[in-house]
């Protein structure tokens, strides 16, 4: 996905941008094993809330999903689920090499290979599991990339609603499943 | 004369639908929806004839405000009510009786607040009790009729044995006159006897087991006139217990309990315990009816508070009460009753999300509520401030810990059909249902509109009031023309009804001027990113406040205290039939010579 | 009631949003302190809500968007009513019982809305926050009954201004000691902080009522906080440490008393929602009540005083 910056923003959403950027809630829910990173980040020695970004409960009111490592198909089906309730400006970020290009797993039958197939990717922050530092980084990029109107991938994903759909359902066949308790 | 002809033609009418009914069941509903609207005007044109006293038969009549307040105040209750019942008698086992005792109970109440002698007030109490003891045996049980009976009995012999007891005193059986001349012990016993079947009415701890059998099992039209209207009976005997007696002055060199007499202040703390009783048990409730019938107890109790403080600000607080709460509850009871309509059941576990399907069920529902848990700009803020006030005039700290118990209590329990029943998921043989038809909306519309009128406008029936107080020789409450002054500040409702709106108007435009949300499902809602499908097993009804109900939930019921008692009073009646009544031919003989023996010594010392 | 009793009132609401949001802003940065780290800017709070307010939204029904303007509307009311070192934008409303019950309405409005969105975790976060008032507001309302007997008004521009001119000595929480302290600990319950937030309990019950908030109605939310928080410090302010004389001494103590019931809640665990009922109705409930009967029946502290 390519992002070009063609800034015809009106003077409300530059206005609305630099709210979003300033004030980041992430949704509690980390994917992975990259999650072991996040408290580090979240507590007193890195400390994330100095850049504005703190920790929010539910989807509905989140603003950045943060995919933290591989993702097997059962958790892409919840992280569709949780990504379609998020309210628009939503942004996501991508942790690790296995969301990048499937990683250490990129020859396992049940993880996906590359995230931005299935889910608009706004930045990715490379390693295997990043370490705290090079988080705080990632999320100093995202707050720029913010400012500047360069993070839509909530606008790629309404306006290319059908490629991510065909995508899932190639890959998962069904996202929202009845299991065998129910109907 | 006016008021011989309502009650002519409210007893014929009765008679008549009895009769209608059996030709035709809807048009027998729709004789009592004419009837009691008829008797509701004739009233509201009765108060220019205040003052004057006639007879009819043995029965003597006085046109007072105090009786023209209260019978307003139940024949609205009953022609509200009135034009629910051709819905229902299809469902009714016997309708024509219905209608016949509907109308005939209507008619007790009107002639019982204007009786100018005990005899007249204990006849039309009594045709009251008999005619709905009936009614409420057309609903789901037959046992809550026994449990109303008996309870109306207690109250109703303990009156008749303390009118007889004034009477062999003072020799009058008229009102104003018959406890004159009364003094100690005599004082006493006449008092509590006498104020027992108010007690009985209105549901005061411990006389309150009737109220949610009877409300919770009466047929869904009559349990509104049951809450609304009957629980008020007791309220006037309570203000003809201190007004008419007259308790302050006879009771004046008592010991004063934070400035008023012993009695007087026991029946205020049985009060305040019917009041925390109410509110604690309506909290557990599973069905919303119940929950409504104990909500009527702790009102009850708010009720004799304010009455037997008979002072400037509390009395009025009181008896504005009355009115707050027979239009509230009348309204959440026929809310219910519309959504039993719909759809069969009111135990609020197995009903949800009913707002999408009957808004304006809500709507009455929400405002009935409001009014009931004392929240501005309704109606029900404006009593409880007028209690909390006269509490704090004289200082009575216990009292008023229950009534603000009581009051924030009761949000709780009011909260929760409107979460169970009308909020929440929507179940699946739900999703299809339709509100209900404008002959039914019609009164829900009007007690609501009368909801905010007193609220907003109080005034209006507070200058009643103070008639009522300058009647019995109060100094009534001071009205400026919009506002309520006391000795501890002053209420204006009508500014703080616009500061409300203004308020509303600005959060309204903040919300307007952003852009327009996106509607979504229902189920379309935060399950921790899980595939839910069925409606039912997202609805949080049952158990609502499991945490709180815990610490008290083993507590012993007082039904059970009367259990135990007529198990007692059982046991010795079998002591009784064992020593006389027995088979064994020797204790026959031992009790005739015991007789015998005692005979002969009382006639040899004679 | 003329056209400037309203101005008045919105330039009140205007400048409480704008004091409280930076005082919750920079208690934000205490919070902080006492964990070893640096902590948001001062100005971060508004960013928030400014940030909610620009989102989308999604909505649930009618009664979902209008509980949460009627909380809001109800709120904003109540705000307008309280006085500001003796400034009233309308003057003689300020009965105490009408300022707790107009809270009420925010409550339920709020309550409405929440149990509207139909997730089970929105009505246990009510439930749990209905208990909470019952817990909390039965040992404040008692000695606020006595103090009402004893000064004998309910006015909260009168009780403040009978307070001040002896400085320090004239506080109610001086007077009446025990009840001082019963109104502290109300304030933590009335506030919402720990150990008296399980209602919010973000972990637990997923944030409780505001589970399906998003965009706008959060925003609202978070406006709708600012504006209770200073409804109850103000209340506990003028009723029990003195209002203030000036503006800048009424800014200074209220400062001082929200800082200090957020270092309080800032060492504290949680309560479950019976545990925090059965602290309420021990202690300070005892408490409350001998407060109250050496006030009505000896007048210590009040008619027997310096």
């Amino acid at each position: 996905m390519v992002l070009k910056n063609d800034d015809n923003r009106n003077i409300w959403e530059k206005i609305g941008d630099y709210f979003s950027a300033n004030s980041i809630w992430m949704k509690w829910y980390c994917t992975g094993c990259g999650a072991i990173e996040m408290p580090p980040t979240m507590t007193s020695r890195f400390d994330m809330e100095r850049l504005g970004m703190g920790p929010m409960a539910t989807p509905r009111q989140a603003d950045v999903l943060l995919i933290t490592g591989y993702l097997s198909t059962k958790t892409l089906r919840r992280v569709i689920y949780s990504y379609e309730q998020m309210n628009s400006p939503c942004f996501i970020v991508a942790f690790g090499s296995c969301t990048i290009n499937g990683g250490i797993y990129y020859d396992s039958y049940a993880t996906i290979g590359r995230l931005d197939k299935y889910l608009p990717v706004d930045l990715y922050i490379a390693g295997c599991m990043p370490r705290p530092e090079t988080i705080m980084n990632g999320f100093n990029e995202l707050i720029q990339m913010i400012k500047k109107g360069e993070a839509k991938g909530w606008k790629h994903y309404q306006e290319n609603y059908e490629w991510y759909k065909k995508n899932q359902l190639d890959s998962l066949g069904e996202i929202i499943i009845k299991d065998e308790f129910h109907e | 004369m006016n008021l011989a002809i309502i009650l002519a033609v409210t007893v014929l009418m009765a008679a008549a639908s009895f009769f209608i009914t059996r030709i035709n069941k809807k048009a027998g509903g729709f004789t009592t929806v004419l009837s009691s609207l008829f008797a509701l005007a004739a009233l509201f044109f009765l108060r220019g004839s205040i003052g004057e006293d006639f007879a009819i038969f043995y029965f003597t009549f006085s046109i007072t405000t105090v009786g023209w307040y209260f019978s307003l105040v139940m024949v609205m209750a009953y022609s509200m009510t009135s034009f629910f019942n051709p819905y229902w008698m299809e469902k009714m086992m016997y309708p024509g009786s219905y209608n016949f005792m509907y109308l005939l109970s209507m008619a007790g109440t009107i002639g019982m607040f204007f009786a100018k002698d005990f005899i007249t007030l204990f006849v039309f109490w009594e045709t009251v009790v008999w005619s709905s003891t009936f009614i409420i045996q057309l609903g789901k049980s037959r046992k809550a009729s026994y449990v109303y009976y008996v309870i109306s009995a207690i109250g109703s012999m303990a009156t008749l044995f303390a009118i007889m007891l004034a009477y062999s005193v003072s020799g009058t059986f008229v009102i104003s006159e018959a406890f004159a001349g009364l003094s100690g012990g005599m004082a006493i016993a006449v008092f509590f006897t006498f104020i027992l079947s108010g007690l009985a009415k209105i549901g005061i701890f411990p006389f309150h087991v009737w109220l949610p059998e009877a409300h919770g099992s009466a047929p869904h039209t009559f349990s509104p006139v049951l809450s609304g209207g009957l629980v008020k009976m007791g309220a006037f005997i309570a203000f003809l217990s201190v007004t008419a007696f007259p308790a302050y002055e006879i009771f004046g060199d008592m010991f004063k309990v934070f400035g008023a007499p012993l009695p007087i202040y026991f029946l205020m703390a049985l009060g305040a315990i019917s009041i925390i009783v109410g509110t604690l048990m309506a909290i557990k409730q599973e069905d919303a009816k119940r929950l409504l019938a104990y909500s009527s107890v702790a009102n009850g109790g708010y009720i004799l508070i304010g009455i037997l403080m008979l002072d400037q600000v509390g009395f009025a607080g009181g008896m504005m009460h009355l009115i707050n709460h027979a239009v509230a509850s009348a309204a959440a009871f026929l809310a219910i009753a519309a959504v039993a309509y719909r759809t069969g059941t009111t135990k609020m576990s197995e009903m949800g999300g009913m707002i999408h399907r009957m808004p304006v069920t809500y709507l009455v529902y929400l405002i009935a509520i409001i009014s009931m848990a004392g929240i501005p700009p309704m109606g029900g803020f404006v009593s409880k401030w007028l209690i909390f006030q006269g509490l704090a005039d004289k200082g009575m700290i216990f009292l008023a810990a229950a009534a603000f118990f009581g009051s924030i209590g009761s949000f709780m329990y009011v909260f929760r059909p409107l979460s169970a029943v009308f909020l929440g998921q929507t179940f699946t043989r739900d999703l299809k249902k339709k509100e209900v038809g404008f002959f039914m909306m019609f009164p829900m519309l009007i007690l609501t509109g009368l909801s905010l009128l007193t609220g907003v406008f109080p005034n209006i029936f507070l200058r009643v009031i103070t008639e009522i107080q300058t009647s019995i020789g109060l100094i009534p409450v001071t009205l400026a023309e919009n506002t309520i002054v006391t000795a501890n500040g002053f209420l204006d409702a009508f500014r703080v009804f616009i500061v409300f709106g203004f308020g509303f108007a600005i959060a309204f435009v903040i919300f307007i001027v952003r852009r327009k949300s996106t509607k979504v499902e229902l189920m379309d809602t935060y399950t921790s990113a899980e595939f839910i499908h069925t409606r039912e097993l997202l609805h949080y009804s049952s158990k609502f406040y499991a945490p709180f109900e815990r610490m008290y939930g083993n507590a012993p019921d007082t039904m059970t205290l009367y259990k135990k008692i007529s198990v007692k009073i059982r046991e010795l009646g079998g002591l009784a039939e064992s020593l006389f009544y027995s088979h064994k031919p020797e204790k026959t003989v031992f009790w005739m010579m015991a007789v015998g023996i005692i005979v002969i010594l009382i006639g040899g010392v004679v | 009631m003329t056209v400037m009793n309203f101005v008045y009132g919105f330039l009140v609401l205007l400048g409480v949003f704008i004091f409280q949001t930076t005082l919750t802003g920079l208690n934000r940065k205490v919070t902080a302190r006492l964990q070893k780290r640096y902590g948001a800017r001062w100005y971060q709070q508004f960013l928030d809500i400014f940030k909610a307010l620009r989102k989308d939204s999604t909505s649930h029904g009618w009664v979902f968007d209008f509980g949460v303007i009627m909380a809001l509307g109800g709120i904003m009311a109540t705000v307008i009513f309280i006085p500001i070192s003796g400034f009233q934008a309308f003057p003689g409303l300020d009965n105490v019982f009408v300022i707790s019950y107009l809270l009420a309405v925010g409550m339920l409005g709020m309550a409405m809305s929440a149990a509207g969105s139909g997730n089970p975790w929105a009505s246990i976060g009510v439930a749990r926050a209905l208990t909470n008032m019952l817990a909390y507001d039965i040992p404040l309302m008692i000695v606020i009954f006595a103090m009402i007997f004893a000064y004998d008004s309910a006015s909260l521009s009168e009780i403040a201004a009978m307070q001040q001119g002896m400085g320090i000595l004239g506080w109610n929480a001086i007077r009446m000691p025990l009840g001082g302290i019963v109104a502290v600990i109300a304030l933590l319950g009335m506030l919402g902080k720990k150990p008296f937030d399980s209602f919010i309990a973000p972990a637990e019950i997923a944030s409780g009522p505001m589970v399906e908030y998003g965009g706008k109605h959060l925003g609202f939310m978070f406006i709708l906080h600012e504006f209770m928080t200073f409804i109850e410090v103000a209340l506990i302010l003028n009723l029990f440490f003195g209002g203030g004389a000036t503006i800048w001494e009424y800014m200074l103590k209220y400062a001082i008393l929200y800082t200090f019931a957020n270092i309080i809640s800032g060492v504290m665990p949680r309560f479950k929602i019976d545990q925090a009922v059965r602290y309420f109705y021990r202690v300070p409930l005892a408490m409350a009540i001998v407060q109250g009967l050496v006030v009505i029946l000896t007048g210590l502290g009040v008619t027997i005083w310096f």
